[in-house]
């Protein structure tokens, strides 16, 4: 099997480069202060001792860094790859590609490969601090392990909207806009837009009813989010109205989770947007 | 080995390429003129599969590059006007890079890529960074990146554009090494004095429409016919022209600054009989020649008006 050459080039690039380690310095320093900041505020450094220590406190500390890494997903991505295609075209190197036999569906992918790479490199980077929380216990391995995988497919639908901007946009940094406006859309808009219909037809009366709740919110990650913490997230805390808006209940039992319709939205978007960015590179004026 | 027939592109209503034809034999060098803004670049991009024609048809090695957008793509190299380098990539991983671009094995890579730099004279620049070569080491780079997968026809568009006349030496050098080599290419420029020793044949486009085209020899075949003669007054300019114009074997009469140009089609005798009559008639000739023809004067000539009637 041969290694993508676009992959190959990119992960020495950024490797040698300043920017890694520059990123993952400022990551893993984002989410201390996060961490810091957390205990801070539920007094638990220094004054109890391990004694006194609330087990509660750490899993909620599990699902503050679990959110944290969520938006941070949600930040980094498009910058990651905002610029996949467009600084091609700045850089004057995108012709020199086109015009050989190479796939466009190979640039693509290679492209968002690289942007997910870059992800877990971030990810597993966390680990350690992630480690902190697990070994508090309360929370499984099984927790962690669908965390990981519902980052890395988020990771997958962000990389594959930022590329496919990059393709329409001549600026990197349109792009980069582009995306946030649609990320932001995804989010905050269809919990907006919920609110709005509820308000208006409802009255807020009546509770959503989880499919209700699906038709609105399937592209939003935080709706995704909200099963994958379902059980760390206690019905008190703020995690726990996250699990709410992705149930409809917080004690109900559902079979086909927010997560899995979240993450095979993801899957089938990224695959249109794929086809889109290959074909709009393919295509010539 | 490339066919290109009828071309036309269209920017909204500007023709950019107007109904352009040539065609380039196997193992031809093809000079590509013209003046800025001519279409040069717009037809070479169209070749290379970035641009896509208004209307006509372009066949590279048998192959409607429309039907094949793709396999062609394996035949051509292309070397841009302007092109941007990964900065972040030393010379051998640059190569290595369009190497995987085009599906070569990476066992064979290295080797490729030593025979490339050793033809564009690159050898010693194997450790540094693409970014830290000059711009003429640049260009010689990219030269080898475009012959990586052994291309028939070559695509140059004005390759020695911004180098100092030594580095456009060295990238001529590298260009007569490629014509040895038996490579078909067609190359443009805006001068046509760089490409005459080089190449075998030469189109000259204006405006989108290619203005002459033929091998260097049936260009100077078809308009050596007409003859010039330049004659250098001390003064009566006027006379001069007058007597110039009387003669049934002149053609169309220039007047520069201190001298004039006849179009001449007639016999040495001919010519020899007008010289007699300006002097009889009083004209303080300086100097009476014919001008000499070489392919330079025979595109200044053409640039300079008449071409258009062909
Ligand atoms: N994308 C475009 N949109 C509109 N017009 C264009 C575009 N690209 C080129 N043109 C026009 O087409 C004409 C031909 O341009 P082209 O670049 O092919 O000329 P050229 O012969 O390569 O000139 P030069 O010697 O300056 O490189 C020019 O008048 C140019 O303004
Ligand atoms: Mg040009």
């Amino acid at each position: 099997m041969k290694i993508n050459p676009v992959v190959e080039k990119e992960l020495k690039t950024t490797m040698r480069g300043w920017r890694a380690p520059l990123l993952i310095s400022l990551y893993l320093g984002f989410l201390l202060l996060v961490i810091y900041l957390y205990f801070l505020a539920n007094d638990q450094l220094y004054t109890h001792g391990l004694q006194s220590f609330n087990p509660r406190v750490a899993i909620n500390a599990f699902n503050t860094l679990a959110f944290f890494q969520l938006l941070l997903l949600l930040f980094i991505t498009p910058i990651l790859t905002g610029g996949a295609i467009s600084s091609e075209r700045e850089r004057q190197t995108l012709d020199l590609l086109l015009c050989t036999s190479f796939s466009t569906y190979k640039v693509v992918l290679g492209k968002i490969f690289v942007s997910i790479a870059n992800i877990l490199l971030l990810i597993t980077a966390s680990l350690p601090i992630m480690g902190i929380v697990f070994m508090f216990g309360g929370v499984e391995i099984s927790n962690l392990i669908l965390l990981f995988f519902f980052y890395i497919i988020t990771a997958l639908m962000l990389g594959s909207l930022g590329v496919f901007y990059s393709t329409i946009f001549k600026k990197t940094i349109v792009s980069i806009v582009m995306s946030y406006l649609t990320i932001g859309l995804l989010t905050f808009g269809t919990y907006i837009i919920m609110a709005l219909f509820y308000f208006f037809f409802d009255g807020f009366r009546t509770e959503p009813k989880y499919h209700e709740l699906v038709a609105f919110l399937f592209a939003n990650p935080l709706f995704g989010f909200g099963t994958v913490i379902e059980e760390t997230a206690s019905n008190s805390s703020v995690f726990g109205a996250l699990v709410i808006l992705s149930k409809g209940d917080f004690a109900a039992k559902i079979i086909i989770k927010s997560w899995m319709i979240n993450l095979g939205f993801d899957v089938l978007f990224s695959a249109l947007l794929i086809f889109l960015s290959a074909r709009r590179l393919k295509h010539v004026k | 080995m490339l066919i290109i027939n009828n071309l036309v592109k269209n920017y909204g209503k500007f023709k950019a390429v107007d109904n352009l034809s040539l065609e380039i034999g196997k193992g031809h060098i093809y000079g590509f003129v013209g003046a800025n803004g001519a279409g040069k670049t717009t037809t070479m991009k169209i070749v290379a599969g970035l641009l896509k024609p208004t209307s006509g048809s372009v066949v590279v090695a048998g192959m409607d590059i429309l039907k094949y957008p793709e396999s062609y793509k394996n035949k051509i190299g292309y070397m841009p006007d302007f092109f941007g380098v990964y900065d972040d990539l030393k010379v051998p991983e640059y190569m290595d890079f369009y190497a995987g671009v085009y599906g070569i094995e990476k066992s064979q890579r290295a080797k490729l890529t030593d025979e490339l730099l050793e033809l564009v004279n690159l050898t010693e620049k194997k450790d540094f960074y693409v970014d830290n070569l000059s711009r003429g080491m640049k260009q010689r780079l990219c030269l080898a990146r475009s012959l990586i997968h052994n291309p028939e026809l070559l695509i140059l568009d004005e390759p020695a554009s911004g180098l100092d006349p030594k580095a456009r030496v060295e990238m001529k050098e590298v260009l007569k090494e490629l014509k040895d080599l038996g490579k078909t290419i067609i190359i443009s420029s805006h001068i046509l004095p760089e490409l005459a020793e080089l190449c075998t044949s030469i189109g000259i486009i204006e405006k989108g429409k290619m203005v002459v085209s033929g091998t260097i020899e049936e260009i100077m075949q078809k308009t050596s016919q007409k003859r010039v003669i330049r004659v250098k007054v001390l003064s009566e300019l006027e006379g001069a022209v007058k007597i110039l114009k009387e003669q049934p074997s002149i053609g169309t009469v220039n007047v520069h600054n201190d001298y004039l140009e006849a179009d001449f089609h007639g016999t040495n005798e001919n010519m020899a009989e007008i010289l007699k009559t300006a002097i009889k008639n009083e004209i303080p000739v300086v100097s009476f020649t014919e001008v000499d023809r070489n392919i330079e004067s025979v595109f200044m000539h053409l640039i300079g008006g008449e071409g258009n009637e062909n």
